[in-house]
């Protein structure tokens, strides 16, 4: 059968699986009839979607070719930040020059890019600065790496500037101490959930994001940890589609504080979303409607 | 029409899994629009006679007559313990075993022990594909007490150099699985063995390029469930485009290569 007559075959099929919100899941009784093929090139098309976790790199033809793979999977906004080189001094210089990369990138494609900017709160009066600088180039929000941690008091004017701004906060997770050892990866500022969580509570009015829970920390244990505190919202990137973690995350911390992700690991943030045991409704909140209230927050909606 | 040629039932001692029996994998494969699929025992990791998980996947398959014509099932042989020759017997002759699945990082061999050695010659000789996974799931939020090690795609040539006239599943690609990873000389060997890789790991991130440099015959829908989600191998070969894949080849993937490789 070619592709053509296939995908007709598909369309055709697609009105009996679309009566289930669960189409791979598969809560049915198994059939002894042959199987219809389910749409899921017209499913992925179905959904509106924001990345909320996304990268730009230095090399050459990078932007394009995060723009095309988006294509591909109907991405329609991705929020870009260039974290600092891991094991690196953080210099104002460093993170100056990964947010230039970020403004060439929301230059270059202003419809589909939003920026957020990186610092190093062990910089304290470039980091304001470069607040200042960014945020009046356009960016949304402020994309931190693994230098200090998120409780640290260096930290505090930081967050207290972007509470000001009402601005989202998104913070890297490292691997940490998902095998009760920190991760010999990991250098000592790396920030755990609980350290967001500690964050979270002192300033209740500031927006977290905590990244990637695919993202090779131990996602049951981020999400049973930000459980209660409301100004957590958890983003879903990451490489590590482990079956059934939306579910989980779900069930922890409620569909609404969830965000779609991908950090650039784009089949498995788009798959395991679709592959989740959600209502159409639902799925449309975290893919999409969840990030875009942040952005009508600060006046960046997506119409 | 699909194949998925990497599923499983069975348990995962370190974290709830779900869709993990016959019926709901039938169900999701149903849903899917998956007309077979590879079925291993995921307790043929950790069982230490792992013919007992043989058994069981055995006994569960027997369960439904949709069961025995949907599921092809792989028995798991750990050929460094004790009666291993009977349970290859008995889980292909006797339990109509498809293929042979090895765990060489959780049983503790080298592959190029001469057991392991001697099991591929066996298979070999009965036209049954030896499967093994560079990882079963991502070692950086597992247990404390699993293990830690992961494969490259690398790792599985010493076995393919002893008995390169072998079939070979290999799945979840992870770690270096790029072309570029091999010289001129494992690149050739790697193009020239009956080996079929699925497209549930993470790794397949190009799978055009892939394509192009170890063939498109060397590659089929797996999705790694439950383990993995079920959506993200398939649509990998869903969001290619009409100049990087032919109408042809993406037959191929969905079922043509898997039939072949598995003569079904």
């Amino acid at each position: 059968m070619s592709t053509q007559s296939r995908r007709d075959f598909l369309t055709k099929s697609a009105a009996a699986i679309a009566l289930s919100n669960l189409p791979f899941v598969g809560h049915s009784q198994p059939s002894s009839q042959p199987p219809a093929p389910w749409n899921l090139g017209e499913e992925v098309k179905k959904y509106r979607k924001i990345d909320s976790h996304a990268h730009v790199y230095f090399t050459k033809g990078n932007f394009e070719q995060v723009i095309d793979i988006a294509d591909r999977l109907h991405i329609e906004k991705l929020v870009i930040s260039r974290p600092m080189v891991p094991g690196g001094k953080g210099e104002p210089s460093e993170f100056i020059e990964c947010n230039n990369l970020v403004l060439a990138a929301m230059k270059q494609y202003p419809n589909r890019f939003f920026g957020q900017l990186t610092l190093n709160p062990q910089y304290p009066k470039e980091s304001m600065e470069e607040i200042n600088r960014c945020i009046g180039e356009g960016m949304i929000g402020v994309k931190l790496y693994n230098h200090v941690k998120i409780n640290d008091p260096l930290f505090y004017p930081i967050i207290e500037k972007f509470i000001d701004l009402k601005m989202m906060i998104l913070m890297h997770m490292g691997i940490g101490i998902a095998r009760i050892e920190y991760n010999p990866r990991e250098p000592k500022g790396v920030s755990i959930p609980e350290d967001m969580v500690e964050a979270a509570l002192r300033y209740p009015e500031a927006k977290f994001q905590l990244a990637h829970i695919g993202g090779g920390i131990d996602w049951e244990a981020a999400c049973k940890a930000v459980r209660g505190v409301p100004n957590i919202f958890v983003d879903v990137s990451g490489s590590n589609n482990f079956a059934h973690m939306i579910d989980f995350a779900v069930k922890c911390v409620g569909v609404d504080r969830l965000f779609f992700g991908c950090d650039n690991s784009f089949y498995q943030g788009v798959g395991h979303v679709l592959a989740a045991d959600l209502s159409e409704a639902d799925r449309r909140k975290i893919y999409f409607e969840n990030y875009n209230n942040y952005l009508k927050s600060i006046g960046r909606n997506v119409n | 029409m699909l194949i998925d040629v990497n599923s499983y039932i069975g348990h995962w001692p370190f974290r709830r899994l779900k869709g993990n029996t016959c019926k709901e994998q039938l169900a999701r494969m149903d849903a899917a629009g998956i007309e077979q699929a590879v079925l291993f025992n995921l307790n043929g990791v950790f069982y230490k006679n792992v013919q007992s998980a043989n058994d069981e996947l055995y006994e569960a398959i027997q369960e439904d007559p949709a069961y025995r014509r949907r599921f092809i099932p792989f028995a798991t042989i750990n050929p460094i313990y004790s009666g291993w020759k009977h349970d290859f017997e008995e889980s292909v002759k006797r339990q109509g075993a498809k293929g042979i699945r090895l765990h060489p990082l959780y049983h503790g061999y080298e592959l190029t022990n001469p057991a392991v050695v001697e099991l591929a010659q066996m298979a070999k000789e009965h036209n049954l594909p030896i499967a093994m996974s560079l990882r079963i799931v991502d070692n950086r939020p597992s247990s404390w007490l699993d293990i830690m090690k992961e494969w490259a795609l690398k790792d599985v040539l010493p076995l393919i150099k002893a008995v390169p006239d072998a079939k070979y599943l290999i799945l979840n690609l992870a770690n270096n699985s790029n072309f570029t990873a091999f010289n001129r000389e494992e690149l050739s060997l790697v193009r020239q063995t009956n080996m079929l890789m699925d497209t549930s790991g993470r790794m397949v991130l190009e799978l055009a390029d892939m394509m192009k440099n170890y063939g498109s015959n060397k590659f089929a829908f797996g999705s790694h469930y439950p383990i993995l989600d079920p959506v993200t191998g398939l649509l990998r070969i869903e969001t290619l485009r009409s100049g990087e894949i032919t109408d042809q080849e993406r037959k191929m993937l969905y079922s043509e290569n898997a039939k072949k490789f598995l003569s079904l």
